[in-house]
């Protein structure tokens, strides 16, 4: 049987939120976990570990990306934005605001993915119609709130501030 | 989470050989990882080295030149869908490119690795078949070999690839000008459960069909066109597109019953979408508006 | 309770205590949590539906780096291994056998989940395949294999103090009721419509998945954080369990990721405890969503209904029958097929019922709790077969239901609450939400439906409510946020009481150490229950300050108010904290209320009586693609008669996502198996609503007469919407295509090959 390659760790250099972080991380290392457990932002989940449920989206580039799904390695020397860098109590993102004010928020377990595929979107697009949006939120699921509120925070969004980066 | 492995970065297509010529299929070629990664996380792979391809030369670009649309294998579906050269060359791939899985699979996923990676329900699979698509294979020891996608996609998650052989990159022929296409998919689940793609060329009049190419995909081992069909239409009349029929069994056209459907479904279905594609193809040849809205259904 | 009107924080939709953290990314969940020295556990699983256990290997796995222990059910020797709210017939691991595909068999406890996984694969397990039932004709066949051998002890709660297995079979338990002359009554009957009725097998998938994490100290105590929607019910099963006196025991719980009722009762706890002891260290345990496949899911059932109807239309006798499967571990089972059927008759005045139900065990993911508890099986066969009996009287089924609602006050079953709502309202508003009385388009049907459902009784409430020097608030109740938004409405209770601003109360998270005894947050009842507890000890301490304003400014208590932080009378204005001075001398010291909601059992079937009928009405207006059979929901009203909403927005949240997920169950969701086999335990190949499944225009609308037992005239909510939605949408696609449809999910397939079967056989 052939031996089990020893994990060679792989230095990367990422930009989380604007703020530069260095780190020695194991290749097979995936981002979710390194930015939940090396870096403490517990904002992006583990749900569904497919790509399906967007719970762990997460902007590179700012395009947003399965974060369970994503190795680590490949953030060397991007921007990463999580849920954390949209904005916090002080200084609420207009998204993050839109959210709240509309009652889109129920367990919150989706909801930093779904806000993070939202910035996307109006990063890209500052006025999207509706079924722009649905269909930008194919991979962003939600047990709880039935979408007609995250859609209309998002809808709320479109057209005003919702597009400042 | 993943089994540890290497990772190796060739900047170079014959660095890429010499490392898949050393570890075969103890390596796995990695782009986007979407499929791969997954499957890794599984422990249904258990890959030593992953090769990553996004470094070498050549194998990201996008170009169009005698009369060919060359879409290098690691480029992304976000790329394809936002080319300039994509939408002027085969705007049905750009398209259709917008509708692949999700945003976030759009973002990594790329041509080369859904190609690869054959999944019976591939979107690309089967609307590329649609402009004759080939793909371009090369090995250290070879060099490039170029084999049609038909006889690329030997059946579910089974390619005619080596397993010393990368694909680097896919070449489309755009379709005659005045030709018009639409790619349709349907389906509840994750995955479409049927892609039919068609495209058609109206004689002047725009009343008769002058030429057809029909895809049909996902219901069955692999992806194919229907040849009888295309040939049995040259010559109609558009207002008899509407009672297109597909001789299955004469077409080959085969279905598998699973939890996308039972095999009979499928094959009514295959039906039934043909006829809409034309439908919604010839309206784009004779540049008519139609409401071309299905339920869970995505018309590009 | 007569509500006093208006209001000025109950009632409106003030913003929920935790949006802030949510959309910030600061919420704590389970997973986010780690203690020091914490050892990750990982579970092997049974590929085999049913199968001996000959032995386990686990050499190889032990000897694995980053390994510190592995285990299986021989190292619990010194614990109870079985646990269960009514039979405990669940082991810590499977003992002997497996019972399902998926069930628990060993566990690695590692420094990292990678070595752990890593170990997991090393264990060698040795199984002899056993024949296996896994569905209910194979479970209830005559000799069938039994799936429990063994005569199960009954669990704690006092609903299920009969349990009623039938000894040699796989049935777990049964239940039958009657009113009047039951099945003779069909003797007078004008008309009598029978049909039989299957609900697919169905998984929460809550964001979620379960997750625990256990540690015990020096002095043999237990701390646990679980994901869990009832950390009492969890501390009692692990006190039981291991020996440990209840106050010894803490269960925490942050917020959870969903739950639906896939996280009530106990369902990680105990083995992550038990493996927490085992190890002298901290244990978390997390599992996948694929996981959480094997761990809950819905009873599917099948439902035998029989209506007998006056020529006039009053309904007369009905029956209903309906087969629960359980899975391999009854959970709570036994209550699902009593709750599901009790009400299976719906809102309306029926003299003749006989009703009888039953938990059959199969070998398949163990059936829990899920929003609606029964009642959506029963209702989707109950308001369909109602549907077909409107249209063989030629009558329109809205008015046929009109004319046998029960009326506000009347009796449902004696010893049972009387009717607390106006059922015709609801009807009436939703028919006229959907324009029934105009003729739809060619091309689209209408359909409604209606249910009614007892929270789970007797239940107790217990809650705490403190004032601070300053003046502000903090409540103590156990009360599970699961993203209802139940924790803001208690905040808001408070505060209404208090007479204070939502931002100076706070309510802290349960942890059993703290808050207070609550049976559960499931059930609707939250609000209800939970909510009197806090708005009595709220009132607890308004009493108090009363008391000490009288005494410092000499007036009767019944001249005093409460206004915005003080106590106003006699032209006086006492603020709290001063108040709080006047009666510790000192500028320390805090108010305590207490509020207990323990009603107690009753003469009521269901052995307490429902402290509110949860009534709702769902009507739809659909259009089907006959070509592919896809059907799409144009439009779909819900209402639900609430009594009074204290928060309206989050009501209405609920009710959205209610209504989404009925269409999940009703459209797109089903466990396929394939004997004992879930081929689809994901979520590639599991079908959840997205943002696309919304219909074009979907209304959430509230009937609020004040008529609750809750505070301020609230009922409950939040399970009610889920219910009509698939006899709504069954009843649209027979009044648009003439198929009744028995089965859901109305996949396109199935609908394309029903449409097929009818153009073959001509209309029924």
């Amino acid at each position: 049987m052939p031996a089990t390659p020893t994990p060679s760790p792989s230095s990367l250099s990422i930009r989380v939120n604007g703020r530069r972080v260095d780190l020695e991380v194991p290749t097979h290392a995936l981002l979710l976990d390194v930015l939940r457990d090396r870096l403490d932002l517990k904002g992006a989940k583990r749900s569904c570990d497919m790509q399906v449920c967007g719970a762990c989206t997460v902007l590179v580039d700012g395009a947003p990306v399965s974060a369970c799904t994503y190795l680590a390695v490949e953030a060397d020397g991007r921007d990463v934005v999580t849920v954390e860098g949209l904005g916090g109590p002080e200084a609420l993102h207009p998204l993050q605001e839109a959210f709240v004010d509309h009652g889109a928020v129920q367990c919150g377990f989706c909801t930093s993915g779904m806000l993070l595929s939202a910035k996307a979107l109006l990063d890209e697009r500052a006025a999207p119609s509706e079924a722009e949006i649905v269909h930008h939120l194919r991979g962003n699921l939600c047990r709880c709130t039935g979408y007609r509120k995250i859609v209309d925070a998002i809808l709320a969004c479109a057209g005003g501030s919702g597009s400042a980066a | 989470m993943l089994r540890p492995f290497e990772l190796r970065r060739p900047a170079t297509l014959p660095e890429l050989g010499a490392i898949l010529g050393e570890h075969r299929d103890a390596a796995a070629l990695y782009a986007g990882g979407s499929e791969l990664l997954v499957l890794m996380k599984e422990g249904l792979v258990r890959p030593r080295v992953l090769i990553d391809v996004k470094r070498v030369a050549g194998l990201g670009e996008i170009a169009a030149a005698d009369g060919t649309l060359r879409i290098g294998a690691a480029v992304t579906h976000r790329t394809v869908e936002r080319s300039p050269v994509v939408h002027a060359h085969c705007p049905l791939v750009a398209e259709a490119a917008r509708f692949v899985a999700n945003v976030r699979v759009r973002s990594v996923g790329t041509v080369g690795g859904n190609l690869a990676f054959a999944d019976p329900h591939s979107d690309l699979a089967t609307l590329y078949l649609l402009f004759d698509a080939r793909v371009a294979l090369w090995s250290g020891a070879g060099g490039e070999r170029e084999l049609p996608l038909a006889d690329f996609v030997r059946g579910p998650y089974e390619t005619a690839r080596r397993d010393d052989e990368v694909l680097t990159e896919v070449r489309l022929h755009p379709l005659p000008p005045g030709a018009a296409g639409a790619y349709l998919k349907f389906g509840v689940h994750e995955r479409p459960t049927l892609g039919v793609a068609a495209a058609l060329s109206l004689d002047p009049a725009r009343r008769r069909v002058a030429a057809a190419r029909l895809a049909v995909g996902c219901i069955g081992a692999r992806p194919q066109r229907l040849a009888g069909l295309e040939r049995g239409l040259v010559g109609a009349p558009v207002e008899a597109l509407a009672a297109a029929r597909v001789d299955a069994g004469a077409e080959g056209l085969d279905a598998i019953t699973d939890l996308h459907g039972s095999a009979d479904y499928k094959l009514e279905m295959a039906q039934v979408f043909v006829r809409r594609a034309l439908r919604l193809a010839a309206a784009r040849g004779m540049r008519q508006d139609i409401d071309a809205r299905y339920a869970h259904t995505v018309a590009v | 309770m007569r509500p006093a009107g208006p209001f000025r924080v109950v009632g409106r939709s003030v913003r929920r205590l935790d949006a802030i953290d949510k959309v910030t990314g600061r919420a704590r969940y389970l997973t986010d949590l780690s203690v020091p020295g914490m050892l990750h556990a990982t579970l092997l699983r049974s590929p085999h539906a049913h199968a001996r256990i000959r032995s386990i290997d686990v050499a190889s796995a032990r000897a694995t780096p980053g390994v510190h222990a592995v285990v299986s059910s021989g190292d619990f020797g010194w614990c109870d291994p079985y646990h269960g709210p009514a039979f405990r017939d669940r082991p810590l691991l499977a003992i002997e056998v497996a019972r399902y595909e998926g069930e628990p068999v060993a566990a690695v406890l590692a420094e990292d989940p990678e070595a752990g996984a890593r170990a997991l694969e090393r264990i060698e397990v040795d199984y002899e395949p056993l024949p296996a039932v896994t569905t209910l004709d194979e479970a209830l066949a005559p000799g069938a294999p039994l799936v429990h051998s063994r005569e199960p002890q009954a669990g704690h709660f006092a609903d299920l103090s009969s349990l009623r297995p039938v000894p040699g079979t796989n049935v777990c338990h049964q239940f039958h009721w009657e009113r009047g002359r039951g099945a003779a009554g069909f003797d007078d009957a004008d008309l009598t419509v029978e049909d039989r009725y299957t609900f697919p097998r169905v998984q929460h998938y809550s964001m979620e998945p379960h997750a625990a994490l256990a540690a015990w100290d020096a002095e043999g105590g237990l701390v646990v954080w679980a994901s869990t929607q009832n950390p009492y019910s969890v501390r009692v099963e692990l006190a039981r369990m291991f020996g440990v006196p209840l106050g010894r025991i803490r269960v925490i719980v942050p917020l959870l990721g969903g739950g639906f009722g896939g996280k009530t009762y106990a369902k990680l706890e105990p083995i992550t405890s038990a493996l927490a002891r085992l190890a002298g260290r901290p244990v978390r345990l997390a599992i996948s969503a694929e996981e959480a496949f094997r761990t809950v899911r819905r009873c599917d059932a099948r439902v035998r209904v029989r209506l007998g109807l006056r020529r006039d239309g009053r309904i007369w006798a009905a029956e209903c029958v309906a087969d629960f499967d359980v899975g391999a571990y009854a959970d709570i089972g036994p209550r699902i097929v009593q709750k599901g059927i009790y009400t299976a008759t719906g809102p309306y005045r029926i003299p003749h019922v006989a009703l009888h139900s039953q938990a059959v065990y199969t070998n398949t993911t163990p059936g829990g709790a899920f929003r609606g508890f029964g009642v959506p099986q029963l209702a989707w066969a109950f308001e369909s077969l109602l549907d077909d009996a409107a249209r063989r009287l030629d009558r329109d089924p809205v008015e046929l239901r009109r004319q046998n609602l029960l009326a506000h006050g009347e009796e449902f079953a004696p010893g049972d609450t009387p009717i607390d709502g106006k059922f015709e309202e609801s009807l009436g508003r939703a028919a006229e939400a959907i324009r029934w009385t105009q003729a739809a388009a060619a091309d689209r049907g209408r359909g409604v439906a209606m249910m009614m459902k007892a929270s789970v009784a007797p239940t107790v409430s217990e809650a705490i409510v403190r004032l601070h020097a300053d003046g502000s608030v903090t409540v103590l109740a156990s009360t599970v946020e699961m993203g209802q938004g139940a924790r803001t409405v208690l905040a808001q209770i408070a505060a209404e009481v208090l007479a204070v601003p939502i931002e100076r109360v706070s309510v802290a998270g349960p942890d059993t150490a703290i808050t207070p005894y609550d049976q559960t947050t499931s059930s609707s009842r939250s609000t209800t229950m939970m909510g009197r507890a806090v708005q009595e000890a709220a009132e607890d301490v308004r009493q108090q300050l009363l008391r000490i304003a009288a005494g410092r400014i000499d007036a009767p208590l019944a001249e005093l108010t409460l206004h915005d932080g003080h106590v106003r009378g006699r032209g006086a204005q006492l603020a709290y904290p001063d108040l709080l001075v006047e009666r510790f001398g000192m500028g320390g010291g805090e108010l305590i209320g207490r509020g207990i909601v323990a009603p107690g059992r009753s003469a009521a079937p269901l052995g307490g009586s429902t402290p509110f009928w949860e009534m709702a009405v769902g009507a739809a207006t659909v259009r089907v693609d006959e070509e592919t059979g896809a059907v799409t929901i144009d439009e779909y009203v819900s209402v639900a008669d609430v009594g009074q909403r204290i928060n309206p927005q989050q009501c209405e949240g609920q009710d959205e996502g209610a209504v989404m997920q009925g269409l999940g169950h009703t459209l797109l969701e089903e466990m396929v198996y394939d004997g004992g086999q879930l081929l689809n335990p994901n979520l590639v190949d599991y079908r959840v609503p997205r943002a696309s499944d919304l219909p074009a225009r979907l209304r959430c609308l509230f009937v609020e007469n004040g008529d609750g037992a809750g505070p301020f005239g609230a009922k409950g909510v939040g399970e009610g919407s889920l219910i009509p939605v698939s006899p709504a949408v069954g009843n649209a696609l027979a009044r648009l295509t003439g198929v009744r449809f028995r089965e859901l999910p109305l996949t396109p397939e199935r609908v394309w090959r029903a449409l097929r079967a009818r153009r073959r056989e001509g209309p029924a």
